[in-house]
């Protein structure tokens, strides 16, 4: 058996055991029901419910403002988290803790904000309306609200890999003649690079499957601003619930070739690294 | 010459961390900046680099002025303790680096690479990442990299620091071997003094931000002129002597100096005693060198090529008396000696012995030891604990011996005692205290040093003096306070204002007063020019800021306590007066 590997620390079989019931009960075995579900539907109605006008529509915000919602925080994340590991400044502590508010809200208190804020009354609203420029109820609505709650997953990513770029590292570029730019171009991004993914790719798996903070500012008209989860539900209140399964299994497949794919990214990324080395 | 420092200072938070550097390194010189953890090595370094900035002061790189020019364009290369190289990148690359940012062709970069990889005897480790190499082949790689650009200035920081012995010993040979064969000028920080005696051309030594002394290694370590230089660099026993007609008089014995000094009549001075310039032996008459004193042996450690011994100085009234021992008995002499000597004569611990001294060096510090004067014993022994006193004396290494004087202050009261005074008297501020400090200064004091109730160790001192024949001792005196405070120094100069015309005058006072201090002790200093009455104008500039000390020269007392009063007993600054009888 080459499965169990001597290792030096014990009790492999016992962790290993736990991980797969642990998997298993929790994350597999609903998302096996919820495959089954959708199963037993006939083939043409699957199709039907999947490929539907309106299915689509929400796929495409679903995915695209989540998408976009993490490129904005990759940018302005890492902004962020430069600002809170590189200066000192009075009340760095508490905004370093406030960061982690979009965890603690409920989803729903969120969007309730943002819709006050935005909406075309709103503080901000008002001031956007005579611009022509509307977020609540719109696409830029879901975008905001998914950056909103995502914000945290690069910040926090990116955080620990910034501490480790020695402030010697730029000193010694420096002296060697490069500017600022392309040191943060060659020395710094290089090094955080990775934990950037990371975040990217947790912010964008978090926004995909939000639903609370949405529905309030995103006004949810069919084909416009109706993001995937919310049809779902819409499903689901009508007694669908192969339908509701339905689209559940299109999110977990197409979620499923995305996170993986952007890890085997991650994985190729490191593997340039080390082959470079030999 | 390739580095020129004038003045450089660097303030944090208030604290000159980098005082009032001025430094020439010529061409292909190798520069070791030595100093204690904290003393401003590394930032002046930095500065140099052009990755700190400076608070005032110029840096010259080749006659070219770059003290507001970027690190990038310096043209110099830095290496760091933990090497700083870039871990993504292949030896190869960081090598390249310098030149992929000037966009030096590829062939060229490669070329460039293969000559530094020799240089450093790294060849074929190109394509290693840095995480594959051992802490003394990365640094190698660091030096490379800090060379490829050809910079004209190659700065060091602690490059040894984070690799064991062997390795230490091992690059320090290339890395000297590298600076010669490409003549390149050099600076190396260290903490280190076997680092810096085996690789520096010249020395500078650091401490509290100022450099101290600088010199060829010898030269320091033979003839330290300040007590910091003579017990960082190698061990040292400070004495406290008497200088006579006759030579340097320790307890009963006198002994020859090894070299003159200018006459300044009989007064108290700071002797340098290197542990291996102590003879031992069974007893006075088997002496070879001169007698010093009995004592008796404590410890013994044998080190391999050389024995080190402590041995406890009898006591007695006219024993030696050990400076940094502050007149405590127990205090013991270092000794060390060499496996010829101890077969001359072997010694166990609590073994009686007779202390010879090879040769004696004399620190040309004016300011030798304190005095805590109260009418009192109480209260001189209070005074002896006053915190600024005692943190002095002890980063001076020097003692705070007692002295009570019943009638201190008292019109035409004699001392107490016929001896002499030896070093600076402290005396308690308050009122009456310009009465007590004339009164000292009538009696032969020579420096006196007015305590407030409390003081801060001073940030700033402001010097003056009222007359020039007080000049030169003032500027001494002040040299050796700032050698163990990290304050900057400010000389004011006063002119009465109904004299404001002779400005050009005032200036050129100004000039010399800084030329001389710069010359005669190492001592930079900044300067003022005043116009009013001199004990007010000094009054307001000590009142403008906290942490600052006023050191005075005089060399007449008429009038001093009508002009001093009001400045001695009304502020929370301590005042150290400078006393030289105009001849």
């Amino acid at each position: 058996m080459s499965f169990r590997k001597a290792s030096i620390l014990p009790g492999f079989g016992l962790t290993f055991g736990f991980t797969t019931f642990f998997l298993s009960v929790i994350v597999l075995l609903p998302l096996a029901a919820l495959t089954l579900a959708a199963a037993s539907m006939h083939w043409s109605d699957f199709v039907h419910v999947v490929l539907s006008p309106r299915a689509l529509g929400s796929y495409r915000l679903s995915f695209g403002a989540s998408f976009l919602a993490a490129a904005i925080n990759l940018v302005f994340g890492l902004i962020i988290a430069w600002t809170l590991v590189r200066y000192e400044f009075p009340a760095r502590k508490l905004i370093d803790a406030l960061i982690d508010m979009p965890f603690a809200l409920p989803t729903a208190v969120s969007g309730i904000a943002l819709t006050t804020v935005f909406a075309h009354n709103g503080w901000i609203g008002r001031f956007l309306e005579p611009w022509g420029v509307r977020i609540a109820y719109t696409w830029l609505g879901v975008t905001l609200a998914l950056t909103l709650i995502t914000m945290p997953f690069v910040v926090r990513a990116v955080q620990p890999a910034l501490l480790e770029v020695q402030r010697d590292l730029e000193d010694a570029a420096e002296t060697l003649g490069a500017g600022r730019i392309y040191v943060a171009r060659r020395i710094i991004l290089p090094t955080v690079l990775p934990s950037l993914l990371t975040g990217f790719t947790l912010a964008f798996a978090r926004a995909l499957g939000e639903y609370g903070s949405v529905i309030f500012i995103a006004g949810n008209l069919p084909m416009k601003t109706e993001i995937t989860p919310l049809l779902i539900v819409i499903h689901l209140e009508e007694f669908d619930y192969q339908g509701a399964a339905a689209l559940g299994v299109v999110m977990l497949v197409i979620s499923f070739v995305v996170l993986f794919a952007i890890n085997l990214l991650q994985a190729w990324g490191r593997r340039q690294q080390v082959r470079a080395a030999h | 010459m390739s580095i020129t420092l004038d003045q450089v200072t660097k303030h944090y938070g208030g604290v000159p961390v980098v005082n009032d550097v001025s430094l020439d390194i010529g061409d292909g010189e190798f520069f070791v900046l030595l100093g204690p953890s904290g003393s401003g090595k590394s930032t002046l370094l930095r500065a140099i680099a052009g990755l700190t900035g400076v608070d005032h002061g110029r840096i010259a790189l080749h006659g070219r002025d770059v003290t507001h020019v970027a690190a990038r364009k310096r043209g110099v290369g830095l290496v760091f303790q933990n090497y700083a190289l870039f871990r993504h990148m292949t030896v190869a690359e960081n090598i390249e680096f310098a030149l992929r940012v000037r966009h030096v062709r590829a062939r060229e970069r490669s070329r460039r690479r293969q000559e530094l990889l020799r240089l450093v005897a790294l060849e074929g480790l190109d394509q290693r990442l840095p995480a594959q190499l051992s802490g003394g082949q990365q640094q190698r790689v660091a030096v490379a990299r800090a060379l490829a650009h050809k910079p004209e200035v190659l700065l060091l920081d602690e490059p040894f620091g984070a690799l064991d012995a062997k390795i230490r010993e091992e690059l320090r040979r290339t890395i000297r071997q590298v600076q010669r064969e490409l003549g390149i000028t050099t600076v190396l920080v260290t903490h280190d003094q076997e680092e810096a005696f085996a690789m520096a051309d010249r020395i500078g030594i650091m401490n509290h931000g100022r450099l101290l002394e600088m010199g060829a290694p010898h030269d320091l370590y033979s003839r330290p002129a300040t007590r910091f230089v003579a017990t960082f660099l190698g061990a040292a026993n400070l004495l406290l002597a008497r200088r006579t007609p006759d030579g340097i008089q320790m307890g009963v014995s006198t002994v020859a100096a090894a070299e003159r000094s200018p006459d300044l009549g009989e007064h108290e001075v700071v002797a340098v005693v290197r542990p291996e310039e102590v003879e031992l032996a069974a007893s006075r008459d088997a002496l070879k060198s001169g007698y010093l004193a009995r004592g008796v042996v404590d410890e013994v450690m044998f080190s391999g090529a050389l024995e080190s011994l402590r041995v406890r100085l009898a006591n007695g009234a006219q024993a030696p008396l050990l400076a940094h021992a502050n007149g405590a008995a127990g205090a013991s002499l270092q000794v060390t000696r060499t496996q010829p000597e101890q077969r001359g004569f072997e010694v166990r611990p609590g073994q009686e012995v007779a202390i010879g001294v090879r040769r004696v060096h004399v620190l040309p510090t004016p300011l030798s030891s304190f005095t805590a004067c109260a009418v009192s014993a109480a209260l001189a022994e209070a005074l002896s604990r006053q915190p600024l006193l005692a943190e002095l004396a002890a980063r001076m290494h020097t003692r705070i011996a007692p002295r009570v004087e019943p009638h201190l202050g008292v019109p035409d009261a004699p001392s107490a005692t016929d001896e002499p005074s030896v070093g600076a008297t402290a005396i308690a501020g308050g009122s009456d205290c310009s009465r007590r400090a004339e009164w000292l200064l009538r009696r032969g004091a020579r420096e006196v040093l007015v305590l407030p109730e409390q003081p801060a160790v001073p940030q700033r001192v402001l010097i003056h003096w009222m007359s020039d024949a007080s000049r030169s001792a003032t500027l001494a005196v002040s040299a050796s306070v700032l050698r163990h405070v990290a304050a900057e120094a400010v000389y004011v100069s006063i002119f009465p204002e109904e004299r404001a015309g002779e400005q050009r005058h005032g200036l050129r006072e100004l000039l010399d007063a800084r030329s001389e201090a710069q010359l005669a002790h190492g001592l930079e200093m900044r300067t003022e020019l005043r116009f009013g009455d001199v004990a007010s104008e000094l009054a307001r500039r000590l009142a403008e800021a906290p942490a600052q000390m006023l050191i005075v020269g005089l060399s007449d007392l008429t009038g001093f306590a009508a002009s001093f009063r009001v400045l001695l007993e009304t502020g929370q600054w301590p005042v150290l007066i400078v006393y030289r009888a105009s001849p």
